[in-house]
């Protein structure tokens, strides 16, 4: 094996996770991108299109790890989706499919590579600040409550090896939050203390910093303009 | 048991008659199937009392809140706290209170069933975390 970094970034496609394996790529690192979706034939990343709700996708994801050269130092759980409503409107497919992708295919993952991952390596989770509350997304917000309980959890059963951080971000300038209406976009960045949406690479700042943060783990960090705060 | 109550057989017994639903997150194996089995079960619970219009109750051990029983039940307590604070939002303009209690090992049933009973009344606090505990001072919890 050679002494190249690897690391692998799920949701690669596009959006956050996409901009993350690029900057990883940028920095030095073979990218492993993961993405349910064919898109990730347009990209620098190492593709490997899998669903990761299903046995077969790990399994590719894992054997994608083992094969290719280079040592794992980092894994970036970003996949996700939404199927907001309130509670008393969600349906129990609404319900299960987000916490199968955004919880459970975290574990899953995690608790697969966990034993690759090099000493001194880390992993960092896409968490969301909706996991301090967010009108009509009790699915989204248990599902990134849970992956905060994972991140704490596996920060303690891993260290000192490797590392386990997690980033909740805000409102991102993405091709998914572009599609909601202008009208309701511009309330939501009205109440944005730093009066914008975030950029992706301002994510994938946060994630290469905690790739090197080594004295940092079992947190999360919230990347909002300060939203959290506002009214 | 009531099925208005999904708790631990002392809790159930201090229980008599809560005034609306309580969910106790009970320890699970780190499998994901027994994390989102219990998850599923206090989905199905929160939306019944959504549905009722009734107050809800989550009870976690504060332990699980900080990682340190494992991941599954991490998930699970972590979890629910989110999704707490989601419908405290989503229930707040019907005045419906929907809170957490984190425990410990050594926190009285009775007292516990106290804390439950005031936190189901009708214009008391809503999306809060009651710490019937000491263990969460000092640690990293949000």
């Amino acid at each position: 094996m050679s002494e190249g970094r690897i690391a692998v970034v799920t949701g690669a496609a596009r959006g956050i996770g996409r901009t993350i394996g690029d900057c990883l790529v940028a920095t030095g690192y073979t990218v492993i991108g993961v993405d349910v979706s064919d898109q990730l034939a347009e990209t620098d990343f190492d593709p490997v299109q899998a669903d990761l709700t299903t046995d077969g996708g790990l399994d590719a994801v894992s054997e994608r790890v083992d094969t290719i050269d280079g040592n794992l130092h980092l894994l970036v759980n970003n996949a996700g989706i939404t199927r907001d409503a309130r509670l008393v409107n969600m349906a129990r497919d609404e319900f299960t499919a987000v916490l199968e992708v955004n919880l459970g295919a975290v574990f899953r993952l995690s608790t697969r590579l966990r034993d690759d991952i090099v000493t001194g390596g880390s992993i960092v989770n896409m968490a969301s600040r909706a996991y301090l509350g967010n009108f009509g997304q009790f699915n989204y917000s248990m599902s990134k409550g849970g992956v905060v309980g994972l991140t704490r959890a596996m920060a303690l059963e891993l260290a000192p090896r490797v590392r386990v951080n997690a980033i909740a971000p805000g409102l991102i300038a993405t091709e998914m939050s572009m599609g909601i209406p202008d009208d309701i976009r511009g309330k939501m960045v009205d109440a944005i203390p730093m009066g914008r949406m975030g950029e992706p690479d301002e994510i994938a700042d946060t994630v290469l910093f905690l790739a090197g943060a080594g004295y940092i783990t079992g947190h999360v960090i919230v990347v909002d303009g300060g939203r959290s705060l506002s009214r | 048991m009531n099925e208005r109550i999904r708790v631990g057989e002392d809790l159930a017994a201090a229980l008599s008659e809560p005034s609306g639903p309580v969910f106790q997150a009970i320890p699970t194996d780190d499998t994901w199937e027994a994390c989102v089995s219990e998850l599923t079960e206090a989905y199905e619970m929160s939306r019944r009392a959504v549905e009722a219009g009734e107050p809800l109750v989550y009870v976690v051990h504060n332990d699980d809140l900080l990682g340190r029983r494992g991941a599954g039940a991490a998930m699970v307590a972590t979890g629910l706290l989110s999704a707490a604070r989601t419908l405290a939002l989503e229930t707040a303009r019907e005045g419906i209170p929907v809170n957490v209690i984190a425990i410990d090992d050594e926190t009285a049933v009775e007292r516990l069933a106290i804390w439950v009973g005031r936190l189901l009344e009708s214009g008391g606090p809503t999306g809060e975390l009651v710490h019937l505990t000491a263990g969460h001072l000092g640690k990293a919890l949000a």
